[in-house]
């Protein structure tokens, strides 16, 4: 796949709830290697658009085209509380099709959770359950990760180890989508910043070295001038 | 391809199972049901008027009616805890595999529960069931099967109402009268030591039931589960 | 014209269906009381019959069109057949309603007692509580979309299920009149019966089509309203 080609297109998407357009003409390319964030207001379409780009939900309207395999994470783990984390991914690794080499343990290491490997996860903290589906996520080596708030209720800790993953996937070539409200610790990550108002993608540019306020800033310019 | 079709629907199976041995609530009320079901009725009746003949189907197929539907809804009640749903759409796992992994877990549930109820069944009535037993127990397979397909379908749909447990008998219960009231008077007729020719009509509908609703609820499913 | 206006002309057009209908019905009670002889072996009550039996046939009907209807909504997708699909399903409950009320009336002095769990009414009220069940599974979706799709769902499965109950019921011992008119061998009540069967049959069928427009037409207008409130669209 050539660097140039997006890892992920989403050409006039629209998607409602009953009678209520919730996300409305986005267009949009993620490519390999990039972090996108994705910033914007409660109910502004973000989560609605993450889960459109995921498969979850079809578009009413438009196309989402993707080149490889798509990982997500979301607020909810996934996951099961009666079984143990260890469990929780042989059991994903047996539904993706994947071979049993070993590749949930390597994933539990890397997400420093290995001495609750065999723990039920009704017994973790936020924290731990978030990096657990950081790689429920990975485990099917996907080109393109969606990110629903990766950092919300982590300590730093957990946040440093969520942070290098990001990192780490960005530089294998991975396209990154992250939608999140915690722009200081992200804006150092990304390159381009896209903007959601109202179910609009109101714009996708690049950060232009702002920093967190500055992200910020921009985005009340943009609400304000969709008035 | 259906290589992948039975690892899923087999990985799905025995995760539910794995998840119910572990917490048992479901299986413990559904098999408490059956009992106190069993015990209520044979308690009620008048052993003067009533013979065990007239009864003892009936009773049986009660008891296995109302306790299955006590489990039927786990099934799916387990997939929005944590939105482990979305998890596993976002796999290649397709719905026919996921509906009849969760079939052949509801249907091994359900098994347990009768296998148990039974010899509870054989004390209560005194009923020629030793050497009628594999007759009856392919009977009680048949219906069961046609049974938990419908039940299935419609848990999958209902779980997503607010009253579960009520909507699911007040959907499934039209639905059993094919298969149930075949069930009562095979059930019957097999008791009653009648000639196979007698029980013919009755095996015919009970296996165009299962035959046409397995299909047609294994076709729906992809419906239900599909935004 | 809009949407709106296509739905108060299919107001106003189901209204008058369903006016020529009560004119119908009007009729044919007077022709079953005043014009039609009394039948032998059940005596006067057998009249509420030239009703019962138009009212049933009627709820069947409604059921059937629910359950295509749902079949189409869920190939082509197209939310009109979810509308009318419910329509048919309240209008049939409505009409069930009747015909169980119907029923027990002309039961009384026939076989002296309102009820029996004979096949046939046993059959037919599960038949009702399909429509009771679709109309409850609706009830309990927000979503639109997911009440379209599940009722729909639901719809189908109805009335796959149908034959069976009805072959179920035929297995069994029945206190049921036999069929006098949808018999292999051709109808056998006398033509003046008959007729006034027939009419009344017409009469229902008539009934129920207006009673649906109105539905419909209503259930397009809330559509409507709901669509405006949600505020502005896509571009």
């Amino acid at each position: 796949m050539a660097a140039s080609e997006a890892a992920v297109r989403v050409h006039d998407v629209s998607r409602r709830f009953g009678h209520r357009w919730v996300v409305r003409n986005v267009s949009m390319e993620v490519f390999p290697g990039e972090a996108v964030l994705l910033v914007g207001g409660n109910g502004a379409g973000k989560t609605t658009l993450l889960r459109v780009l995921a498969g979850l939900l079809r578009a009413n309207r438009g196309t989402v085209d993707h080149r490889g395999m798509v990982g997500m994470v979301a607020h909810h783990t996934m996951m099961y509380d009666a079984l143990t984390a260890r469990e929780n991914l042989t059991f994903y690794t047996r539904l993706h099709g994947l071979p049993r080499d070993g590749r949930g343990d390597r994933l539990i290491e890397r997400l420093g959770l290995a001495h609750a490997a065999d723990q039920r996860i009704a017994t973790f903290s936020r924290g731990m359950l978030q990096r657990l589906a950081i790689a429920r996520s990975l485990l099917h080596d996907p080109d393109v990760l969606l990110f629903d708030e990766p950092l919300t209720g982590l300590d730093d800790a957990a946040s440093r180890i969520v942070l290098d993953v990001i990192r780490e996937l960005k530089a294998r070539g991975a396209a990154l989508l992250i939608a999140t409200h915690q722009l200081v610790e992200l804006v150092g990550e990304t390159a381009r910043v896209g903007y959601m108002v109202s179910g609009r993608l109101a714009a996708l540019e690049p950060i232009g070295g702002r920093d967190a306020g500055g992200v910020v800033s921009r985005y009340k310019e943009l609400v304000t001038d969709g008035r | 391809m259906a290589g992948n079709l039975l690892t899923a629907t087999a990985a799905i199976a025995r995760k539910d199972l794995k998840v119910e041995w572990r917490t048992k609530t479901a299986f413990m009320s559904s098999l408490v049901f059956a009992v106190l079901v069993l015990a209520v009725l044979y308690f009620a009746r008048d052993k003067t008027s009533v013979g065990d003949f007239d009864i003892a189907p009936g009773a049986l197929w009660v008891t296995f009616t109302f306790a299955g539907m006590l489990g039927l809804n786990r099934a799916f009640l387990l997939e929005r805890e944590n939105r482990a749903l979305d998890g596993l759409r976002l796999t290649p796992v397709t719905p026919t595999a996921l509906f009849l992994g969760k079939v052949i877990g509801n249907l091994i549930f359900l098994g347990v529960v009768e296998l148990v109820s039974l010899p509870l069944f054989i004390l209560f009535y005194d009923v020629p069931i030793w050497r009628q037993l594999p007759i009856l127990l392919a009977v009680v397979a048949l219906a069961t099967v046609g049974y938990v397909a419908v039940g299935t379908l419609l848990s999958a749909m209902v779980v997503r109402t607010r009253f579960s447990e009520v909507m699911l008998p007040v959907l499934l219960l039209p639905f059993l009268v094919p298969p149930i009231v075949s069930a009562v008077q095979l059930t019957w007729r097999i008791l009653a030591l009648r000639p196979l020719s007698e029980l013919t009509g009755w095996l015919s509908l009970l296996a165009a039931f299962d035959v046409i609703f397995f299909t047609l609820s294994l076709l729906l499913f992809e419906a239900i589960l599909i935004e | 014209m809009t949407r709106r206006e296509r739905a108060l002309q299919t107001a106003r057009r189901g209204g008058l269906v369903t006016v020529i209908a009560l004119v119908g019905l009007a009729v044919v009670y007077v022709r079953a009381i005043a014009f039609t002889p009394i039948e032998r072996t059940q005596g006067p009550a057998q009249k509420i019959f030239y009703v019962h039996a138009p009212i049933a046939w009627a709820t069947m009907l409604a059921f059937a069109v629910t359950g295509l209807l749902s079949l189409l909504y869920l190939t082509m997708r197209d939310r009109k057949f979810d509308l009318m699909a419910a329509a048919s399903a309240e209008v049939g409950t409505a009409l069930g309603i009747a015909m169980l009320t119907t029923g027990p009336l002309w039961a009384k002095p026939i076989w002296g007692t309102f009820w029996t769990w004979d096949a046939r009414l046993t059959s037919t009220l599960f038949t009702f509580l399909l429509f009771v069940g679709y109309l409850v599974l609706r009830g309990a979706l927000s979503d639109f979309e997911v009440r379209a799709r599940f009722s729909a769902v639901l719809g189908v499965m109805a009335l796959v299920l149908v034959p069976f109950i009805h072959v179920t019921v035929y297995w069994f011992r029945t206190l049921h009149p036999d069929p006098v008119v949808m018999k292999p061998e051709g109808p056998s009540l006398p033509a003046v019966m008959l007729t006034t069967l027939l009419t009344s049959l017409i009469v229902c069928t008539v009934l129920y089509i207006g009673l649906v427009m109105q539905r419909y037409a209503l259930a397009v207008l809330e559509d409507v309203r709901e669509e405006e409130e949600a505020g502005d669209g896509i571009s």
